[in-house]
């Protein structure tokens, strides 16, 4: 019953991925630690993103059934 | 020392049993009238920490708590200088955190994504139209005719395509409308993406909607590829408005 792809923790990763970083409680004020730092750590996060999809796009090819992945 | 917010619950009781947080740090919660909020402290060191462990551990916790309670789960890294700043932000947000609790009571979010192949498909259209108008091309030898011709085939097999992704998402909107009380869909995110989907279910009809997934999967289109995951706290679902605007 299980897709096989769920197994993977890569894709475990993009899937939460795709929640916690756009998604979820956003409050706004100047309340929030100062932008300069959540920039720092995003720019930490991008660098793992992109790799995830890399991952993800390796992958993508012979599952997709398709002879190649778009750029 | 900071704060680091893991989300908001329908309760103002101390919190145990929770996962560990960033850093290993204890989880505990901040009450603020009927609601709290389940953070963690957090020293300087996380600025030269940071790595997937981080995201694990938030959404760790987040499900830890969903078993239990109800939570609005925070966008990842949401930090707060000190205690007060949290109660402030409480009080802010209190009407709307009250009205989100309510609305996602007892329910849980699944993600659905259909995976195609995009390539074949549109190679597919194109091949059908390359028939249908090869006839129109040799007729005509200008280079500039057959440019624009080329040019609005292309348009013509785009928009075929989307109309492809958006039949299908369609159907699958359907399909599901009775197992879901609301639902989130984006198409097309990429040519191999067809469909990235989030519904929100009621927990008691969690079984109902992961069968109707099953039969989803048999009776459509044998070339698609599916992942469904889930339940997930619902990051997807969440929709904030300040109690009352405040002019600074």
């Amino acid at each position: 019953m299980d897709n096989v792809m769920l197994k993977s923790k890569d894709v475990t990763l993009l899937e939460i991925l795709d929640r916690v970083l756009d998604k979820g409680v956003v409050v706004s004020g100047d309340i929030v630690i100062s932008v300069a730092d959540v920039d720092l750590v995003y720019v930490g996060l991008k660098v793992l993103l992109s790799s995830v999809e890399t991952m993800e796009r390796l992958r993508g090819a012979p599952f997709a059934g398709a002879g190649e992945e778009p750029t | 020392m900071k704060i680091y917010a893991y989300g908001v619950i329908d309760s103002n009781s101390r919190i145990e049993d929770t996962a560990k947080g960033i850093e290993g740090a204890h989880v505990y919660s901040i009450p603020y009238r009927d609601i709290g909020i389940a953070v963690s402290d957090l020293d300087e060191r996380y600025k030269k920490n940071v790595n997937p462990d981080y995201i694990l551990k938030h959404e760790e916790v987040a499900e830890r708590l969903m078993e239990r309670l109800t939570i609005l789960p925070m966008k990842f890294f949401t930090i707060f200088k000190d205690k007060e700043a949290i109660l402030s932000m409480m009080s802010e947000y209190y009407d709307s955190f009250n009205e989100n609790l309510n609305r996602l009571r007892g329910k849980l979010e699944f993600g659905l994504k259909v995976i195609w192949s995009g390539n074949a498909i549109k190679k597919r259209i194109a091949e059908n139209n390359a028939e249908k108008s090869q006839s129109k091309l040799l007729s005509n030898g200008s280079p500039a005719k057959n440019y624009v011709m080329e040019k609005f085939e292309k348009y013509k097999m785009d928009q075929q395509f989307k109309k492809e992704g958006h039949k299908y998402s369609s159907a699958v909107s359907r399909f599901f409308k009775g197992f879901a009380v609301e639902e989130k869909l984006d198409t097309l995110k990429s040519d191999q993406l067809l469909l990235t989907a989030s519904y929100l279910v009621e927990k008691a009809k969690q079984d109902d909607f992961k069968q109707a997934f099953e039969r989803l999967k048999k009776n459509g289109p044998n070339d698609l590829k599916y992942l469904f995951s889930g339940p997930w706290p619902p990051y997807n679902f969440i929709n904030l408005t300040k109690s009352e605007f405040k002019k600074a």
